[in-house]
Formats: structure tokens, sequence, C-alpha cells
């Protein structure tokens, strides 16, 4: 009886254990990387090797393979204790070291495999890190360049100090036994203060820490912990979002890291050179160098991704609410005038309003938020009026409180979830949408480094050059997924249905 | 002569249920302060003949004699003495306790007020009773139209005069057609707001499409001259009317550039688009769906988070990116596809139908799955199950059908947005369809052009969207049954 009750547990264990999932989850991302480097690698026309990716993919099959035995040791484990033994989580040092070919899934896993008690603040501090050590490295390629640009070393100086820092607080939350001693109050402070850096990790760190000592009520303590710890346990989640962090660094490091110049400036001595150390992706047609210009243009493509989400999120927001509080004839005329903007296709509707005042990226904002008011105001009314037939809302009305304050007082923090993870999913499509239309000639100016306008220039060397075209899109496709990956996990960790 | 006699008589018994139907429809209609106004302006020969009839009627009403009659009555008996006396004695004790000061006028103004107020009230709802009583209604405008509409007579006469407002109730009387109708009507104010609002952003723009066209050697002659060929002299309401004409009467005139006519150009390039749209969906959907399927009956598998990964990829690729990576692996290492699109080669409709139809399969996997899940966790399917049907028929009798309603919805709304998305993909494979026209025309801007092109496309989402809805309120008895009761 007690085998049977013991045995059921260890079956219970390898779906309940995050560790194996997550395993699994590595591995299979690991050992695709690794099969697409060899294909890059391999040159079929030519029968040689192309050695930068066939190094990338020796390392990445190593890893892969590490990967492999971990999953398998993890998989044993829980099928004979039902926990995972402290001599597989050794491993996980090991495989740590894979975060110096850049492969986040496994370094991610490891980070998760070392520690057994896993709280949302270590991992947390683990992806702020990556992001951090990311950022140096790759700032640090610009080392290779002719010449650098003149904060480049203070700069650089500064990333490491920062990045020293987070070192030791990872020792510190490590060691960190749950009280909310005084230190973390320091500490807090000095997360935030880094967070300059674009590093919200950093901030979301700092801030809880403070949260932590500072608040009276453990209630909200809580209350912020559980969404953090859904968030934290959905790998595919925290992986999205670190990538979109990690450009987001990128692009304010860029500042002081990156120089301007090697973007827009013409270097006719370099046109369309093959990538090398100087020019890790190579140059376009007027000699400068796309990877900078890749650097450069996540900076448009998030800020344009979420402004023309923004401006949509509040102004469809609030004539939603509006629409779906008030109901009758004022839902009635505001939902007809909207169908007349919901029935033009976003990007049809973007073309006309950029033909009518020229294209720039103010335009391009303005254009991209117009077509998606009416999809927000359809979501936040619907919300609206599940929520204005709640009985608190009621009790409110029944206090006597004004329509105002039960507007934004009851309705519309309790509508907020569905419309963020909204948001979350179209930033996506906002970016996509901004790279598109710079295709077409029609976003912002062609000079300047946007990842639709070097795709634009690649399009016209497509087959002498096609690396041109090939890596921008890569950009695009990886943050655009990041973007869908992190609404996703929102969902499921807003979603009051999946508790 | 049996027959003869029976003719009549069968006539006269079917007439009655028709008008019967007819003025409850109009009782209905009568809710609604739209469709009142609406009506009162279609059909005022008919309100205007009721009308008099109504004046006519009311000298005599029972309501107007009993309401008399009872005032009198209750006058005579010292009511209102009564409730003055009553109200007064209220308002003292309310100021005693609440501690007030008395103000004797005040407290008798406010006293009479009420009782007034109560007098009145008591009135009515005897009158009522009475009425109730003797079975008769108190006649009013509205009863008075339902009550002619009973009529033959009356509606024969003013059946002429009166045929637009006869056509409206007919319309209203069968909720499906009434639906259809309602549809269409929203349908047609949807086509005007979008033509409206285009029309209005191109005007106001800051941009000359003369000095664009001309050049900037052009003389300010040569601009006037430009301007009036092609009305844009004109005031802002006469451009907007002649548009919005244009658009339903098919002749938006010649564009700016070229002078080639405007919707000639648009009836050529559409079906190109729209055959295009049409492939890339049936292939979305001929490959999305048992994708969806096969990962909701086997959900939290390896195949299925693939599947899914795999379509969450599906929905973050450019299309722009997708076809140039799609050129340059089938076309241009592999050469087994023409990279460029030309009519009547199938092959060359391939990468183009693939790429538009990427993202718009990947939304239909998702559906598809979520929807099946949800579908099959349903108690009806648990009873099925119970009953002792085996899987596939479970699958496909009973979840697959449910399944399937978000999923159309789903389509409709994507095809808008695919109809959109046509313009990138068919700047890259070279299409002269709609949207690659509306791109080419906007630098100058070309204002019919591009108006016309936008509405027509605005126009054909919208009628794709009415199908739908039409489809779904044949199709789901949730609707159906909802579409009953108004």
């Amino acid at each position: 009886m007690s085998t049977h009750k013991d045995s059921l547990l260890k079956k219970f264990a390898l779906k309940a254990t995050s560790e194996y999932t997550q395993a699994n989850f590595a591995l299979v991302v690991s050992i695709a990387l690794t099969l697409i480097f060899l294909l890059a690698g391999i040159d079929f026309s030519a029968g040689a090797i192309k050695p930068f990716f066939f190094t990338l993919f020796i390392a990445y099959a190593v890893f892969s393979i590490i990967q492999a035995f971990i999953a398998y040791q993890v998989k044993r484990d829980l099928k004979r204790d039902g926990v995972i033994r402290a001599s597989t989580r050794i491993w996980g040092y090991i495989q740590l070291l894979s975060v110096l070919v850049g492969n986040i899934f496994t370094t991610a896993f490891a980070f998760g495999l070392i520690k057994k008690k896993k709280n949302p603040q270590y991992l947390f501090t683990m992806f702020m890190l990556m992001t951090q050590f990311y950022c140096l490295a790759v700032s640090a390629l610009n080392l290779f360049k002719p010449y650098v640009a003149n904060t480049f070393l203070m700069g650089m100086f500064l990333l490491l100090v920062i990045f020293v820092f987070q070192l030791v607080v990872l020792f510190l939350v490590i060691k960190d036994k749950g009280q909310s001693p005084k230190w973390k109050l320091y500490v807090g402070i000095l997360l935030i203060i880094t967070s300059f850096t674009g590093n919200l990790f950093a901030l979301a760190l700092g801030l809880f820490m403070l949260l932590e000592v500072l608040s009276k009520t453990p209630s909200t303590v809580a209350k912020w912990y559980t969404i953090w710890e859904k968030i934290a346990s959905n790998m595919t989640a925290m992986l999205g979002l670190f990538f979109i962090l990690f450009i987001f660094t990128l692009s304010i490091c860029s500042y002081w890291t990156f120089d301007y110049d090697m973007a827009i400036e013409n270097n006719y001595g370099a046109t369309l050179q093959m990538p090398s150390l100087a020019y890790p992706l190579g140059t376009d047609n007027f000699g400068r160098d796309v990877f900078s210009r890749i650097v450069f243009g996540a900076r448009i493509s998030l800020i344009v991704g979420v402004l023309s989400t923004l401006i949509p999120f509040v102004v469809g927001g609030i004539l939603g609410a509006i629409s779906g509080y008030y109901g009758k004839r004022t839902d009635n005329i505001l939902m007809r005038l909207l169908d007349v903007l919901y029935a033009i296709p976003g990007i049809l509707l973007a073309i006309v309003i950029i033909a009518a005042f020229g294209a720039s990226t103010t335009t391009l904002v303005i254009a991209l938020s117009v077509g998606s008011i009416p999809t927000y105001a359809r979501t936040m009314r619907a919300n609206v009026l599940m929520i204005s037939n709640m009985e608190y809302v009621m009790s409110a009305r029944a206090l006597g409180a004004s329509n105002l304050s039960i507007i934004f007082k009851q309705i519309v923090p309790n509508s907020l979830a569905p419309m963020i993870v909204k948001a979350t999913l179209t930033i996506g499509g906002a970016v996509i949408a901004t790279s598109s239309l710079s295709y077409l000639g029609l976003g912002i100016e062609p000079h300047i480094p946007e990842w639709g306008n070097i795709l634009k220039v690649g399009s016209a060397y497509l087959e002498s050059h096609s690396y041109l075209a090939i890596y921008p899109g890569i950009a695009i496709i990886a943050l655009v997924l990041s973007f869908n990956f992190l609404g996703d996990g929102l969902r499921d960790a807003l979603d009051p249905k999946l508790d | 002569m049996n027959t003869v006699k029976n003719a009549p008589q069968r006539h006269s018994s079917s007439v009655p249920n028709v008008l019967s139907t007819l003025s409850q429809t109009f009782g209905k209609m009568n809710q609604y302060p739209f469709l009142k106004w609406g009506m009162l302006i279609i059909g005022l020969p008919v309100y205007v003949i009721s009308f008099i009839i109504y004046l006519m009627k009311r000298k005599d009403d029972a309501y107007q004699r009993l309401w008399h009659e009872l005032h009198q009555a209750c006058t005579d008996a010292g009511l209102k003495e009564k409730l003055i006396t009553k109200h007064l004695e209220q308002q003292r004790r309310k100021q005693t306790f609440f501690q007030q000061k008395i103000d004797e006028l005040k407290i008798k103004q406010v006293a009479e007020k009420r009782a007034e107020d109560e007098f009145l009230q008591i009135v009515e709802d005897k009158v009522q009773e009475e009425l109730a009583q003797r079975g008769e209604n108190q006649l009013t405008f509205s009863g008075i139209m339902r009550t002619l509409l009973k009529h033959p007579v009356f509606v024969v006469l003013t059946f002429i005069p009166g045929l637009l407002f006869y056509i409206l109730i007919f319309l209203y009387m069968n909720p499906y057609i009434k639906y259809i109708f309602e549809r269409l009507v929203s349908t047609l104010f949807v086509i005007i707001g979008v033509a409206f609002f285009v029309f209005t952003i191109l005007y106001i723009s800051p941009f000359d499409p003369a000095a664009n066209i001309l050049g900037v050697t052009a003389t300010k002659e040569q601009i006037a001259t430009f301007n009036q060929i092609y009305g844009l002299d004109q005031p802002y309401w006469v451009q907007l009317w002649q548009a919005i004409q244009g658009i339903f009467t098919f002749d938006l005139g010649a564009s700016f550039a070229g002078n080639e006519n405007v919707v000639d150009a648009i009836a050529r390039k559409i079906p190109i688009t729209l055959f295009l749209t049409f492939i890339a969906l049936i292939l979305a959907v001929v490959i999305a769906i048992p994708i969806g399927i096969i990962s909701a009956t086997r959900s939290n598998t390896f195949l299925d988070y693939t599947l899914m990964f795999v379509a969450l990829i599906g929905l973050s690729i450019p299309n722009f990116w997708q076809g140039l990576i799609f050129i340059l692996t089938f076309s241009i290492e592999l050469q087994w596809l023409p990279a460029t699109f030309t009519p009547g080669n199938l092959l060359s409709i391939i990468m183009p139908a693939v790429v538009l139809g990427t993202g718009l399969m990947a939304s239909i996997a998702r559906m598809t799955r979520s929807s099946t899940l949800e579908v099959i966790h349903e108690d009806y399917i648990i009873t099925a199950r119970a009953k002792g049907l085996n899987e596939r028929r479970i699958l496909w009798r009973h979840a697959f059908g449910n399944a399937l309603i978000p999923i159309i919805t789903v389509i409709g709304l994507m095809f808008g947005g695919m109809l959109g998305g046509a313009a990138v993909t068919e700047k890259v494979f070279n299409i002269s369809g709609i949207g690659s026209y509306i791109v080419d025309k906007q630098f100058i801007p070309d204002i019919p052009a591009i108006m016309g092109g936008v509405v027509y496309i605005a126009i054909t989402i919208s009628l794709v969207n009415l199908f739908i809805d039409i489809l779904y309120a044949f199709i789901d008895p949730r609707i159906r049954s909802k579409m009953k009761q108004y």
C-alpha cells in the first residue's frame, strides 16, 4: 500500500516539478538552435564549412549534450526518489557556462536548477544579471571597431561596476532567509538607481525590496508576491521579458557605448563588407555598420511599438469605459462611430494618414494608434459591462459614490488586467506594422536606422548579400515573439479563471 | 354558389390575421425612439390621417369623461381638504423631529403641493380601475393607430401614400428579415462613415497634389486650372458629396496622375487581391484547423507544445521578411518557384498565398485549439461519452461544430487584416493588386484613387462580415433565440 502511494507521489512528482518540463524545453530549443547553426555552418554549394557558424554549432552541440544528460538525470531522480538530488543540481553550475555562447535557454534553466527553493527575487536577480551581462558583452564587441565613441570607456566601466554590484546582490539574495533586514532598504535604493541603464529587472527587484521593508500591511506584499511568483514561474514568459528588457537596456546603453556615426555616416571605403569582427553583421551599400544600425533601430521599434499601443490603450480605454458604463444611447453612438474606424484595415488606415500628413515618426505613431482604438474600446467596454453588474459596484453606488469615483476607483482598476494582456500582445503587432510601413517607404525616414529600413536595403541585395535582409528580420521576430510570449504568460498569470 | 360564398369568408378571416401582426409589430416598433421617429417621417400621410381621427375620437373618450366625473366626486367628498390636513401634520412633525424652526407659510405651501399631487394620483388610479372594470382602454394616439391598422379599409386607403411606412413595418414583421435589414442599414452607415473619414483626412492634408504633379515650375494659372479640372477648388461639402455620390454610382472620375478612370483601375486590381486572399484563406483553414484539433486532443504533450510554438512564430513573422526569405530560398537558391507573380501561372501564387496566410493560419490554429479544449470539457460531451459514443464520433459530431463558431468569428475579423496586409505582400512579390495600387498612389496624394481603393476594400470587408453575421443568425441557436425576443 505504501509503495503504491509512493509510486503515485513519484508519478505526480514528474508532472509537478517545474525543473523537469523546463529541462525538456531548454533541451528542445537548444537542439533546434544547434541544428540551425549546423545548417548555417555548412556551405552546401561549395562543400566547405563556415568557421564562425561551425564553431557556434560545436559549442551549442556540447551544451545540448550536457542538457540532455541533465534532463535524463532529472527524470531518473524524480522517478526514483521523487526529488532532484543534490548531485544533479551541481550540474547546473557547469551548464551555467552556456551563458558564454549565448544560449539563454540552457542558462536560465541552469539558474533554476542550482537553487532548490526558488523565490521570485532569486529568479529576478538572475535575469537582471543575465541582462547586464549580455548588454556588457554586446557593447564590448565595439572594441574590434576602428574607433569607438568618446563615452565608450566610461560607459563600459559604469556597466561593469553595476554588474559587480548586482553580483553582490545575488549573494545577498541567496543568503536571505526571508526576514526583511535593514540592508534591503539601501540595496533596494541602489538597485533602483542602477536601473537607469534600462535594466528594469533591477527596478522591479529594488521596488520589491523597498516594499518588503517599508510596507506596513503584509497583504499588499503578498498580493504583489503572488503575481510575481506566477510570472516568474513561467519560463517562456520570463525569457520573453528578458529579451525585451535586454533590447531596452541595450538601446539605452547604446547612448554611451555605441557610436551613432557608425550607423548613419556613409563610409564608401567599406561598402557591402561580409560579417567580420569589426562589422559583426557586415555593412550595407553605404558602408554603414549593420550591427550598429540594428542596435539603434531597436530604440525606434520599442518607442513606436510602445507609444502606438499606449495611445489607443488610453483613448480606447476611456471611450470603452464611458460606453460600457453609461450604456444605452451613449454606447450606441460611440460604438457605431468606432465601427467606422474598425471597418478600415489598420495598415490601410495608416497608409491613408501617412499619405495625408507625410512620412515621419510622429505621423507613424498617430497612424498606427488611430487604427487600434476600436479594438481597445471594445475590450474595455466588454470588461466594464461585466464589472458594472458586480455587487461591489452596486454597493459603492448604494453608499452614494459619484459616477466618476465609481468608474475610476472600482471599475477601471478591476478591468485593467485583460487590457494589459491585450496591450502586450499587440505591441508585437505594432513593431511589425512599423517595420512593414518603413519597408514600403511610408514609415521612418530612410537614413534613420530602423529595422524595416535596414531590411528594405537588404531586399535589394537579396541574391548577393542576403545577410543584410536576414539579421534585421531575426531581430524583429525575436522581439515580437518575446512580446507574444510575455503576453501569453501575463494572461495565464492574471486570468482569475486559471486560479 | 357555395364556393363563391366561401371565398370572401376565407379572405376576411385571413386579412385580420396579417393586419393584427401589422398592428402588433407597429406597437413593438413604437417602443424604440429611433424607429418611432423614422416611422413618423416615412409615413407622415398615415400619421396625419390617424391624427385627425384621433382628434375626432377624443371628444367622446371614455377616459376623459370618467376622469371629470371622478374628479368632481372626489372634490365633493372633501378628499382634498383631508389630504391637506394630513400633509400639514406630517410637515410639522418632521420639522419638530429635526428641531428646525417652524415656518408656517412654507409648510402650507409644501403641504398643498403634496396634497394636490396625491389627489391627482388617487383620481388617476380610480379612473384606471374603473376603466379596467369596464374593459375599455385609455385613448392614446399610438393606441388609435394600432386599432386603425387592424381596419382593412384604413390600410387599403392609406396604402399608396404610406407605402414606405408599410414596407418598413413589413420588414420588421419577420425577425430574420428585421435582423438582415438592420445589419444592412448599419453597413450602409459604416460605408458612408468610412468615405467621410477617409475623404476628410485627405482633404485636410497639407500636401498639394497639383504642385506635386505639375512640379515646382508650375505657374499659378496651371495650378488653378488643375484644381478646376479635378474640382479641388470647390468647397469641402460639395467635394464630399461628390465623393460619396461617386462611390455609390461607381464614378470617381479620373486619377490625378496618369488620368485613368479610378473605378476601372480598381475594378481591374481588386479581383487579383481577392483571389490571392481567397487562396490564402483556404490554405490557412485547411492547414490550421486540423493542427488546432490535433493540439487540443493531445493537449500538454510535446506535439502540442511544438505546434503551438510554431504557431506563435507564425504570428511573429513580418510578412515582408517571410516573403524575402521565401524568395531567397525557393526562388534564388532552390529555383523551385518563380519569385514574382504572373497572372495565369498557378505556381507563382503559392508563395504569396502562404506568406499572406501565415498570420491567419497561426491565429486559426491557436483559436481552434482553445475553443476545442473549451468545448470538450462541456457537460454535453461528458454525456456523449457516458452514452458510450466513441471518441472520434464525439469529436466530429458533437464538439467540432460548436468549436467552429468562434473560429468563424476569427476568420471574419482577420479577413479585413488580410486585405490590408495584402499591400505589403503584393509589394514583395510585385503583384499589381489593389494594395500596391494604393501604396503607389499615396505619394502624390491621389485623393480619388486612395479613397476609392480604401473605401471599396472597406465595403468588401463589411459585406463579408455582414455575410458571416447573417450566417450566424441561421446557424447559432443562441443568436436565433435572442433575435426573436426584442
